[in-house]
């Protein structure tokens, strides 16, 4: 090794961080630690969410087909009227 | 207490690692980005990350190994995000002011702003071989590189710290 090798070890030799660090690092941790205790909680909460839209949607969909499924008996019944009428009055003029 | 956060296979203790650690990690990021304050953030976010992945780390060299890889990650990330210091090939930096004779304290400091200037790889390099003193083989796998990449960064960058040192000297001659 010549020397400019071994200024490069020397320039480049490990120094400390500030006194705190690790105490920073620590503290961090724990705030980590809190965030990662939260996720279960998260994971259900969105889930939960999930399963009310889900249940939502299902439930407007059925609205959406009683209503449907209504204006069609609903069309029906006008039809059957109008060929009730139509009938009487073709008895009517047979006569 | 942190210090209670261990790895419940291999009993490896995060503290403690911390503390083994923290000169390794911090050196790592100073001397890849040249700013103590962004390389105490990259520190910190190393341990963190260690933190959350404790379980995953099989042994102390596991973790010796995990830790030089990751803090370079890091500090080339952060090098690329931040891009405060526009990349400049060695070849570019000025000659150093006057003529430096080894044991000057002036020297170490030239060196640090010169080994800064080197594009990723090589710096990456040249930050491992000297200051963790492994040896090719060790920087290639942390690195990802063929040996003889590694090989060749470190001949390149050594020549060209030599030229430049060499030319001041004979320019002050």
């Amino acid at each position: 090794m010549d020397w400019l090798e071994q200024e490069l070890k020397n320039a480049l030799e490990r120094k400390a961080p500030s006194p705190d660090f690790a105490e920073r690092v620590r503290r961090r941790t724990r705030g980590d630690g809190f965030r990662t205790a939260l996720w279960p909680q998260r994971w259900l909460a969105a889930a939960a969410a999930l399963l009310v839209l889900a249940g939502a949607g299902m439930g407007y969909r059925q609205y959406q087909g009683n209503q449907a499924r209504q204006q069609v008996m609903l069309a029906f019944r006008i039809a059957g009227a109008k060929v009730n009428h139509i009938q009487a009055q073709v008895k009517e003029r047979m006569r | 207490m942190i210090g209670l956060v261990t790895a419940p296979q291999t009993g490896l203790d995060f503290d403690a690692l911390m503390r083994r650690h923290q000169s390794l990690v911090f050196s790592l990021a100073y001397h890849f980005l040249h700013d103590r304050e962004v390389a105490e953030e990259v520190a910190q976010e190393v341990f963190l990350s260690l933190h959350r992945n404790l379980r995953n780390i099989q042994s102390p060299e596991h973790a010796l190994f995990w830790l030089r890889k990751v803090t370079v990650q890091r500090a080339i990330d952060e090098g690329r995000r931040r891009a405060r210091r526009p990349q400049v090939a060695l070849e570019g930096v000025a000659e150093p002011a006057a003529q430096i004779q080894p044991q000057d304290p002036m020297l170490r400091e030239t060196l640090r702003r010169l080994i800064a200037t080197l594009a990723e790889a090589p710096r990456a390099v040249m930050i491992l071989r000297y200051q963790e003193d492994l040896d090719p083989a060790e920087i290639a796998e942390i690195l990802g590189m063929p040996v003889a990449t590694v090989k060749s960064h470190l001949q390149r960058s050594l020549a060209l710290l030599r030229e430049k040192f060499a030319r001041r000297s004979m320019g002050e001659a």
